[in-house]
């Protein structure tokens, strides 16, 4: 009971994290909850485990394993053939970066000029789950590399390729974006 | 510096993660290259635009969805706790088992060997009775062929009334009966010819109330066959061969 008070109150602060990080990897609202609860399960379960002074990182890590198992049974289930994942998650992956994308502004939003808000959300959205992760991370959790690759359990140069590779993604997809919707304004 | 290079760096170099000597150069070459110069202020761009979204919020139901689980998963885990402790102690239940296993077997190999020790002795005693009969003037103490006559002879001999058959008609004539004492009990025994062989027939109330098949056994050149029927214990022996004592058995 004492253990329990203990860890919600270490880890019920970073539960916005926790589904921030989540909802990206899924990028829908009821996975990214459901992924939420069982990450804090099995962090709670695991809570003996934890030595370490920060518990984001920690929490983190749980919870991007759940996600990303969560993801496998997706692409397990909807029968995709992956031959290489950081690149074919964009197979089928249109509507849910669309749902991502409205997601985003509420009609003040829009009316205040936030409407390339939704533009970004997008293009974070059609990346591929490893790059969108590390976006998160980076951009959203202002993590350093070093957290960031501790966190995933790559290399710090890894860490760094994947970050320039998804920003190079980001512009590309932004430029993309913003050209054929000046040519839908035309 | 060139300029693939300098791309590549870009990013580390706005999120500081470079080491001093990289920074600079990428610094000088950002300084001489509008094309990176430019590059770098569309990264720059986005990942302003990537700050300003912040972080997708959770739901406000989701903090008590996760309390609620937390609460119910510390409810159940005294049981889990419980059956970690006993599968500590699985050594102890393998053990437990191993050593009743062993006492029913020890248990079951003593039974089976005194109840096979005891047919052992049994079968000498009834070999041991039939030698006895055949040493003595005669095997009789009353000789009749008449069952009417031998089955009166019993009572108040025995406490029981064994069943007496003439078999001459089947080639086994009654030669008459005697008392023996087989099994630490009275018992009575029935004699028959056939031809110049002498038949022992010992019976007395058995301990098995069910009927057991015929039992050949072969015990110092003599034949032998037990089996019990409705509550009695035959042993048959002879030296005749064991054929015709089955045939003998059939009868009785």
């Amino acid at each position: 009971m004492k253990e329990r008070t203990r860890f919600e109150r270490l880890a019920l602060p970073h539960l916005h994290a926790a589904h921030n990080l989540a909802f990206w990897l899924l990028r829908n609202r009821p996975d990214a909850e459901d992924v939420v609860q069982d990450a804090y399960l099995r962090a709670y379960r695991a809570f003996d485990d934890f030595a370490g002074e920060d518990i984001r990182p920690w929490l983190l890590k749980i919870v991007r394993n759940v996600a990303f198992r969560r993801l496998g049974d997706q692409k397990r289930a909807s029968n995709v053939i992956s031959f290489d994942a950081a690149v074919s998650d964009r197979i089928g992956g249109e509507s849910a970066a669309l749902q991502v994308a409205v997601e985003g502004p509420s009609a003040e939003d829009i009316l205040i000029g936030a409407g390339e808000q939704a533009l970004v959300r997008q293009a974070v959205a059609e990346l591929a789950p490893i790059y969108r992760e590390a976006i998160v991370l980076r951009e959203m959790e202002a993590m350093s590399y070093r957290e960031i690759a501790d966190l995933t359990g790559v290399p710090i140069g890894t860490v760094m390729s994947r970050l320039a590779r998804a920003r190079a993604e980001l512009r590309k997809t932004l430029t993309r974006i913003m050209t054929r919707d000046e040519s839908d304004a035309m | 510096m060139q300029c693939d290079r300098a791309a590549e760096l870009i990013g580390a170099y706005l999120d500081q993660e470079l080491d001093a000597d990289t920074r600079r150069d990428v610094a000088a070459h950002l300084g001489g290259c509008p094309q990176c110069a430019a590059l770098a202020d569309d990264q720059r761009r986005i990942g302003r635009q990537l700050s300003a979204l912040g972080r997708t919020p959770a739901p406000e139901h989701l903090v008590a969805d996760v309390r609620r689980r937390l609460a119910d998963a510390s409810a159940e885990q005294p049981l889990p706790r419980l059956l970690a402790r006993v599968r500590g102690l699985r050594w102890l239940r393998q053990a437990a088992a191993v050593l009743f296993l062993c006492g029913l077997t020890a248990a079951a190999t003593a039974v089976l060997m005194s109840r096979l020790a005891a047919l052992a002795t049994l079968e000498r005693e009834v070999a041991a009775a039939h030698v006895r009969s055949l040493l003595q003037d005669s095997p009789m103490q009353i000789a009749s062929s008449e069952v009417h006559t031998v089955k009166p002879w019993f009572a108040g001999r025995l406490d029981f009334a064994p069943v007496v058959k003439d078999l001459a008609a089947e080639g086994y004539p009654l030669a008459g009966a005697r008392l023996d004492y087989i099994g630490e009990r009275r018992v009575a025994a029935l004699v028959y010819r056939r031809r110049l062989h002498v038949v022992n027939v010992f019976l007395w109330p058995s301990a098995d109330v069910a009927d057991s098949a015929p039992r050949e056994i072969a015990h110092r050149g003599y034949n032998m066959v037990a089996w019990s029927k409705g509550g009695v214990a035959y042993w048959a022996v002879s030296d005749l061969n064991m054929a015709e004592l089955r045939q003998l058995q059939a009868q009785l």
